[in-house]
C-alpha cells in the first residue's frame, strides 16, 4: 500500500464530512473565480466599449495657433480650433482657420510608422450659413475614420460624396434640419445624410463633411490634427513619445480623465468583489479547519496507534495535510466549474447584458492557488494537534 | 532464551502530577532476550504503565530503563525505536476500519523504506501465518473479534521487532477465542525467539508465560517462574 492510497482512502472514510469540506472550499474557489470573472469581464467590456474605434491620442502642431474655446471634437483634449484668424473661402465665404496645420507628407509618414494602426487627418474650421449670422463649426474627416473621433451616427448614414454632410444632434435641432434637408454655406449646398452624437456639447453643435471637401473650401492642404490609434501590443504612451521625438514641431495630447474615472469605477467594483470573496474564503477556511479538526478528533485513538507502531510526527503531519490538500484539490475543480458555470448562466439569462466573458489563466491560477492555500492552512492546525498527541493519551481516548 | 537482558529497569518512578498518584514506585526488573513474561495485577496496579514505559509510549520521571540496549531516559524521539524494536498488541485491536486486513498489517511498514511489493508480500505471509490467508482483502468490520486480533498480531510482527508488548490481548474475546490467541502468541514467540511481554489481570492467562511478575500499587510484589 502506498502512503497516498491511505490518504485517499481516509478522505472517503467519512463521506458526509468530506463533502461538507469540499463544498466549503468549492464555494471559496467559485467565489474567487466567479466574482473575478465578472469584474474582469466588466472591466474588459467597459474598457472595450470606451475605447473601441476611438483614437488613443491626437497629434497637434506644437505651436498650436489660436486660443479657441478648447471644446472641439473628441479624440483628445487638444481639440478646438483657433479663433484668431479669418479668411475667404473658395467662393468668398468667411471661414475661421484652424491655425497652424500639419502637412500631408507628415500625415503620410506617421501613418507608416510601426505601431500605428490608424492615423487619420482632421481639419477643423467654422463658417456662417448663407444668409444668416448663424455660426457652424465644421470638421473634415474621412467617413471611415469617424469612429476615431467618437462620432456615433444616430440617424441616417455617413457621407459618401462631396455634397453630403452630417449634422450634430444639437445643430440639427437648432437649425431645424433633418435627413434629406439641405444646408448651404460658402454658396455650396450640402444634403444632410446623417445626424450624429459625440456626447460632447460643442462637437454636437457642428457638422462633419469629408476632409477633401473641407480642404477645398478652406484652400488648405494640411490638417489641424491627426488622430492616432496604436496597434494591439503597442503602448500608446511610448508611441506618443516616439512621435514627439521624431517630429519636434508636433505635440501629442491624450484625454485621461475619462479613463481615470473608468479605472476608479473598476477599482470600486474590484474592492467589492474582494470583500465578498474574503467573506467566502473565511467561511471556507473555517469549514476546512472544523472538518479536519473533527476528523482528527474522531481518529485520536487511531493516531495513537499510528504513533505506537512507529510513525513519526512528520508522517502524521503529512497524512493530515495530505488529506486536507486532496480535499482542497477536488473542491478547487468543482469550484472552478461552479464559478464559470454560474457566470455563463448569468450571461445566457441576460442578467449580465453586454459583458463579454474574459476568462484569463491568471484568474484561474489565482482561484486554484487560494483554494489550495486554504486547504493547506486549514489542515496545518489539526495536523499539528495530531502530531503533538501523546500516544498513551490518544490510546486511552474513547 | 539467552542470558542477555533485553529490558533492564532500575528504580523507575512515574508520577501523574495532576492526580498526585505514583503509578510506578521504584520498579527494578530484568527481562531476558527471548523470554515470555506476563505482568499481572489488578486495575491501577501500574502494569499497563510499566508496559508503556518499556514500549517508549510514555517516559518515566526517575530511574533508568534500557530496552534493546537503548537508554530510554536519554532519548527524545522514540518513533524510530518503536518502529524497529517494538510490536504492540492492544486489548481492542485498533485496526483502521476502511482498510483491508493486508493494508492494516502494512501500516507500520509505511514508516520504513520497503517497496510496495515487499510490503504486500510481507503482509500476505504474516496473515497466512496467523491463519488468515483467505481474509487478506477483507475489511475488519466483516471479520470476527478473534480474526481482528490475529490481524493486530500480524501488524505487530510486520517490522521484525525484538519485543512484542501485548496489553490484555484476550480481554475483549471469549475464553475459547482467547485461548486460540494465546496459543498463537506462544507459537510465534517460540518460532521467532521473540521476547513477549504480556499484561493481564487474569491468572490463567498469566500462567501461559515462562515468568509471572505480580504488581500492586505501582510496585512489583512477586516474580514467579511457572515452568
Amino acid at each position: 500500500m502506498k502512503f497516498r492510497s491511505l490518504i485517499i482512502k481516509n478522505i472517503f472514510r467519512n463521506k458526509s464530512r468530506s463533502i461538507l469540506a469540499i463544498i466549503g472550499i468549492a464555494i471559496g474557489a467559485a467565489a474567487i473565480l466567479g466574482l473575478g470573472l465578472v469584474t474582469d469581464s466588466l472591466a474588459s467590456s467597459t474598457q472595450q466599449a470606451l475605447t473601441t474605434g476611438a483614437a488613443d491620442f491626437s497629434v497637434l502642431p506644437s505651436s498650436f495657433g489660436g486660443h479657441g474655446s478648447g471644446g472641439g471634437f473628441g479624440g483628445g483634449s487638444g481639440g478646438g480650433f483657433g479663433g484668431s484668424s479669418a479668411f475667404n473661402g473658395s467662393s468668398g465665404a468667411t471661414f475661421v482657420s484652424a491655425g497652424q496645420t500639419i502637412d500631408q507628407s507628415t500625415l503620410n509618414s506617421i501613418q507608416q510608422m510601426p505601431g500605428v494602426e490608424t492615423a487619420a487627418g482632421v481639419l477643423r474650421s467654422a463658417t456662417e450659413l448663407n444668409g444668416t449670422t448663424q455660426p457652424l463649426t465644421l470638421l473634415g474627416i474621412d467617413s471611415q475614420d469617424l469612429s476615431l473621433d467618437d462620432v456615433q451616427i444616430t440617424n441616417g448614414s455617413a457621407f459618401t460624396s462631396s455634397n453630403q454632410i452630417i449634422l450634430g444632434s444639437t445643430a440639427a435641432t437648432g437649425l431645424n434640419k433633418t435627413i434629406g434637408d439641405q444646408l448651404t454655406f460658402d454658396n455650396q449646398t450640402f444634403i444632410v445624410v446623417g445626424i450624429y452624437e459625440t456626447g460632447d456639447f460643442m462637437s454636437d453643435r457642428g457638422a462633419i463633411l469629408s476632409l477633401s471637401t473641407l480642404q477645398n473650401l478652406t484652400n488648405t492642404t494640411g490638417v489641424s490634427q491627426i488622430l492616432v490609434k496604436a496597434s494591439n501590443g503597442t503602448s500608446p504612451t511610448s508611441l506618443s513619445s516616439q512621435i514627439t521625438q521624431n517630429y519636434t514641431n508636433l505635440t501629442t495630447s491624450t484625454s485621461l480623465s475619462g479613463f481615470n474615472r473608468m479605472n476608479n469605477g473598476i477599482q470600486i467594483i474590484e474592492s467589492g468583489s474582494w470583500a465578498i470573496t474574503l467573506i467566502a474564503l473565511l467561511v471556507a477556511g473555517v469549514m476546512v479547519v472544523a472538518t479536519m479538526m473533527k476528523s482528527v478528533s474522531d481518529r485520536t485513538r487511531e493516531i495513537g496507534v499510528l504513533k505506537a507502531v512507529g510513525w513519526n510526527k512528520r508522517r502524521i503531519l503529512a497524512l493530515i495535510i495530505g488529506e486536507s490538500m486532496i480535499l482542497a484539490s477536488i473542491a478547487t475543480v468543482i469550484g472552478l466549474i461552479i464559478g464559470v458555470g454560474a457566470v455563463e448562466v448569468l450571461i445566457s439569462s441576460h442578467i449580465l447584458n453586454g459583458i463579454h466573458i474574459a476568462l484569463s489563466l491568471n484568474l484561474v491560477l489565482e482561484a486554484v492557488g487560494v483554494a489550495l492555500f486554504l486547504g493547506i492552512v486549514g489542515g496545518i492546525y489539526p495536523a499539528y494537534r495530531a502530531s503533538r498527541l501523546a500516544p498513551t493519551e490518544a490510546l486511552r481516548y474513547e | 532464551m539467552s542470558n542477555e537482558n533485553i529490558v533492564k529497569i532500575e528504580n523507575l518512578i512515574k508520577r501523574y502530577d495532576q492526580a498526585g498518584v505514583i503509578a510506578l514506585d521504584g520498579i527494578n526488573l530484568e527481562i531476558k532476550k527471548g523470554e515470555f513474561v506476563s505482568i499481572m495485577g489488578p486495575s491501577g496496579s501500574g502494569k499497563s504503565t510499566l508496559l508503556n514505559m518499556i514500549g517508549a509510549l510514555d517516559q518515566a520521571d526517575e530511574g533508568s530503563i534500557q530496552v534493546s540496549g537503548q537508554n530510554l531516559m536519554e532519548k527524545k524521539d522514540f518513533s524510530s525505536f518503536r518502529s524497529k524494536e517494538i510490536g504492540f498488541i492492544f486489548q481492542l485491536h485498533n485496526l483502521i476500519p476502511n482498510l483491508t486486513a493486508s493494508e492494516n498489517v502494512q501500516i507500520p511498514m509505511l514508516q520504513t523504506n520497503n517497496s510496495d511489493e515487499e510490503m504486500v508480500k510481507r503482509a500476505t505471509e504474516l496473515l497466512g501465518s496467523v491463519n488468515l490467508g483467505n481474509r487478506v482483502d477483507q475489511v475488519p468490520t466483516k471479520l470476527s473479534g478473534g480474526e481482528r486480533q490475529r490481524i493486530a498480531i500480524a501488524r505487530a510482527l510486520v517490522n521484525h521487532p525484538s519485543i512484542i508488548l501485548a496489553d490484555e490481548p484476550t480481554g475483549a474475546l471469549d475464553s475459547k477465542m482467547g485461548d486460540i490467541i494465546l496459543e498463537l502468541l506462544r507459537e510465534i514467540h517460540e518460532k521467532e525467539n521473540m521476547t513477549l511481554i504480556l499484561v493481564t489481570h487474569e491468572e490463567y492467562v498469566a500462567k501461559k508465560a515462562d515468568r509471572i511478575i505480580s504488581m500492586m500499587d505501582g510496585k512489583i510484589t512477586s516474580e514467579n517462574c511457572t515452568l
